[in-house]
């Protein structure tokens, strides 16, 4: 064995050695060189997705184009007219399909202020009649009344783009009362509710100290903004002052956290 | 039926292949994480919770060695899962590849008819029967060296001994009473 | 002869009894009944008799009466909700106005409400900083005032159908339902076959607080970081159909911590099917059982059922009606689907 080791066989195994050795560099070098230009690639990819983000803003959920093609190619617009507009067209909202077709899942992404919030997601079968399976969306959310009042079984995208209307407004609604309780610290809310449609503030008049109770309706669910603004003081005549009629007009027209900085910055209110 | 054979693979050098079939996915974990520390020999463990194994892994997987039967006295579906599990593995096997093992044997709750059958199916197959521990590190160390013994031996790691001749000695045998009424 | 009667000293004693001595000084701050002098002067390492001695003392001191120490108890209640058992009510149908119904408006017509219904009666309202609405009632009839004993306490979120109760008696229940549909602007109310132990965990469930499972294009980048960096000498055979059942599960009941049911109950009044056992199959009518299933999270054990193999996936409608219907008492007839509680039998 001992004298064979140093013979033949040794230098054919040390070539073979060489040689392997040699390959898997080069090997190497070139799977090196191929991820190299990968990472090239994937970055411009990332640099174009962010610049479609920019441009769709508030609605900002990217659909898989793959997967719509091969959905569209399935969705004979005949049968489903609904289904097949929505696919055509952007929206704030991704769907996939389930259970090879007879099912969708379709997922509402809210924003506010170029901040993503919650998503929520239905579950929808599309056979034999459209029907909601499953959802997360909170119970304060009228879902069965806008699903009968915008005939969900025929016209799928309006009833999907009232909801998504209500969902995004509720969001911006909570977030608002959510920024009012950081950042206005001077400022008490009295009362709120969990739909975030009405909202009771005690604001304090600076020097006098005077408490003015500022109402802020929101009856229709589907803004941001208050439809009704009522003040209330000790001090009769404040609010018909011009600066509180001022102000008024501002709470209707302004988000209420930035209402309330311009107000401070006014000095109408500590 | 896609059967599981013995010998229709090439062995690996110094290596032994053990398959943990157990239906509730528990002990299998902790026996191989203790089986894969052996340092004399390289072990691959296969996990599965029960027969007939996927065909995709046909390909990638290696030959297997040592299959056994992990049954939780405790539960029925254990046991059935086993049971049924069976038909899968070809008849080569049972030659000294396959063994059981089961827990919980003291506990209150596994009754002893379901040991009693067992036993018989055991023994009916010619295969050892192996009592483990699975709740302490003690147990699941003993458990690993049994296994490892006789993984040894069926993977053809100790030079004298094979498969066949092995379990002439462990497989397990039926009490003569086991058919009478237990004093309970 | 003080202020506080017998009624009130039973009720102070039974609280401090109730509330461990940790929580006793947070909760009697809370009260802010006592003056800072009588605050400092509580001893909280004293015995529990000892306690409410003192305490008794200086409600008399105070001349506070048994609403007073109702008020500590709603606030004892109010801090611990997993205490007790809750029953879910649902209103049905509301008005057009009943989305508009704000909490002065609420108050005003659920007080006027009961108090028109039952001459005596006892009725506090609170809201919750989680913009819940505590009421507490003591109920008393034309000729007993009301028993401070044996309260109802009521917990609803206006904008949404659910009503949630402690301990309803069934002389009680139409009662508080006339003044419950009237103060919310809806028109009926029904049982909503949900019930539990933690007030928090009914509600989230309801409420939809927790995280469900939908199928997405895109898994979630978390699984990555769950994956076990498991040996490379150990390989799962079967770790396809694992990661299915467990996608299953978790589409049924949900991710990570589920709301702690728990039970949920099976009532069957279904036709006995068992072909072995002829003598039963034969009979007419249906065969009553109950089933229950028990658990402290009986959500995330129905889960491990599933995604362990124990329950067969796709997870049967039976057991995921749980958490997509809301509810955890279900009766179970061959009819099919008859009035909102029922549904169909599964073929075993």
């Amino acid at each position: 064995m001992c004298a064979l080791s140093e013979g033949v066989l040794s230098h054919l195994s040390l070539l073979e050695v060489q040689a392997r050795s040699r390959k898997s560099r080069l090997q190497q070098q070139s799977r090196v060189m191929e991820l190299k230009a990968k990472v090239e690639a994937l970055k411009t990819q990332r640099e174009q997705l962010k610049a479609q983000i920019q441009t769709h803003q508030v609605w900002g959920l990217m659909v898989a184009e793959c997967d719509f093609r091969s959905l569209l190619a399935c969705c004979n617009p005949l049968f489903f007219p609904a289904l097949f507009y929505l696919l055509i067209s952007s929206g704030g909202y991704d769907i996939i399909k389930t259970r090879k077709g007879k099912g969708a899942c379709v997922s509402i992404a809210t924003a506010y202020e170029d901040v993503f919030l919650d998503t929520f997601n239905l579950e929808i079968d599309l056979k034999p009649t459209v029907k909601i399976n499953r959802h997360n969306i909170p119970p304060f959310i009228p879902l069965n009344n806008l699903a009968e009042q915008n005939n969900m079984q025929t016209d799928l995208r309006v009833f999907l783009d009232t909801l998504s209307q209500h969902l995004n407004a509720f969001a911006g609604r909570k977030q608002q009362l959510k920024l009012v309780k950081e950042k206005h610290k001077s400022v008490e809310v009295m009362e709120s509710n969990v739909l975030c449609s009405l909202l009771v503030l005690l604001f304090t008049v600076p020097r006098e100290k005077t408490a003015v109770l500022c109402t802020l309706d929101y009856t229709d669910h589907t803004r941001c903004l208050p439809t009704r603004v009522h003040l209330e003081s000790e001090d009769k005549q404040l609010p018909d002052s011009p600066q509180w009629e001022k102000n008024c007009s501002l709470l209707m027209e302004t988000p209420v956290h930035k209402a309330l900085i311009t107000m401070k910055k006014m000095g109408s209110i500590v | 039926m896609s059967l599981l054979k013995p010998f229709s693979k090439l062995p690996g050098l110094n290596t032994a292949n053990i398959l943990l079939v157990e239906s509730e996915e528990q002990f299998q974990q902790s026996l191989a994480d203790a089986l894969v520390e052996e340092t004399s020999v390289t072990v691959n463990v296969r996990l599965a919770k029960s027969l007939p194994l996927p065909m995709e892994n046909d390909e990638s997987r290696p030959r297997i060695d040592l299959v056994v039967f992990i049954i939780n006295l405790t539960s029925e579906l254990s046991f059935q899962s086993a049971e049924a599990s069976l038909k899968y593995l070809d008849p080569g096997y049972f030659l000294g590849k396959v063994c059981f093992m089961v827990t919980n044997a003291r506990n209150a709750s596994s009754p002893a008819e379901r040991l009693d059958a067992v036993r018989k199916l055991a023994s009916s197959l010619h295969c050892p029967l192996l009592f483990a521990e699975d709740q302490t590190p003690d147990g699941v160390a003993s458990a690993t060296e049994r296994l490892l013994t006789i993984l040894k031996v069926a993977a053809g790691l100790v030079p004298i001994a094979t498969a066949l001749y092995v379990s002439n000695l462990t497989r397990c045998t039926l009490p003569l009473d086991i058919d009478l009424p237990s004093f309970d | 002869m003080g202020s506080m009667d017998n009624t009130a000293k039973r009720l102070l004693q039974r609280l401090v009894r109730r509330i461990p001595s940790q929580m006793l000084k947070t909760t009697l701050d809370k009260w802010s009944r006592l003056t800072a002098a009588q605050r400092q002067s509580m001893d909280y390492t004293e015995s529990k008799w000892a306690l409410t001695e003192k305490l008794l003392a200086i409600c008399e001191e105070n001349e506070l009466t048994v609403k007073h120490i109702a008020e500590l108890e709603m606030i004892h209640v109010i801090e611990n909700p997993n205490l007790g058992m809750w029953y879910v009510f649902q209103l049905m149908d509301p008005q057009d106005d009943a989305h508009s119904v704000e909490l002065t408006q609420f108050k005003e017509q659920f007080k006027s409400h009961l108090s028109e219904l039952i001459r005596h009666v006892s009725i506090k309202i609170k809201k919750h900083t989680d913009e819940a609405v505590w009421i507490r009632i003591a109920w008393g009839d034309t000729f007993s005032r009301p028993n401070h004993l044996k309260p109802t306490y009521v917990v609803h979120y206006l904008q949404t159908p659910y009503v949630f109760l402690t301990s309803p008696t069934s002389k009680q229940k139409p009662l508080l339902s006339q003044a419950l549909v009237l103060s919310t602007r809806y028109q009926a109310i029904k049982d909503a076959n949900l019930s539990g132990r933690k007030l928090t965990a009914i509600r989230d469930l309801l409420m939809k607080q927790y995280l469900q499972v939908f199928p997405t294009k895109f898994p979630s980048p978390l699984a990555e970081r769950n994956c076990v960096v498991s040996n490379l000498h150990i390989e799962k055979e079967q770790a396809g159909s694992a990661a299915n059942r467990h996608q299953m599960a978790c589409e049924a009941f949900g991710d990570g911590i589920l709301p702690q049911l728990q039970s949920a109950v099976y009532k069957l009044e279904t036709k006995f099917r068992d072909h072995t056992n002829k003598t039963m199959t034969e009979r007419d009518e249906p065969f009553k059982c109950v089933v229950k299933f028990a658990s402290t999270n009986l959500l995330e054990s129905l889960r491990h059922s599933a995604s362990s193999g124990v329950a067969s996936t796709p997870v049967t409608p039976l057991l995921s009606s749980v958490p997509l219907k809301g509810k955890n008492y279900f009766v179970i007839t061959d009819n099919g689907p008859g009035p909102s509680s029922q549904m169909k039998p599964s073929q075993k």
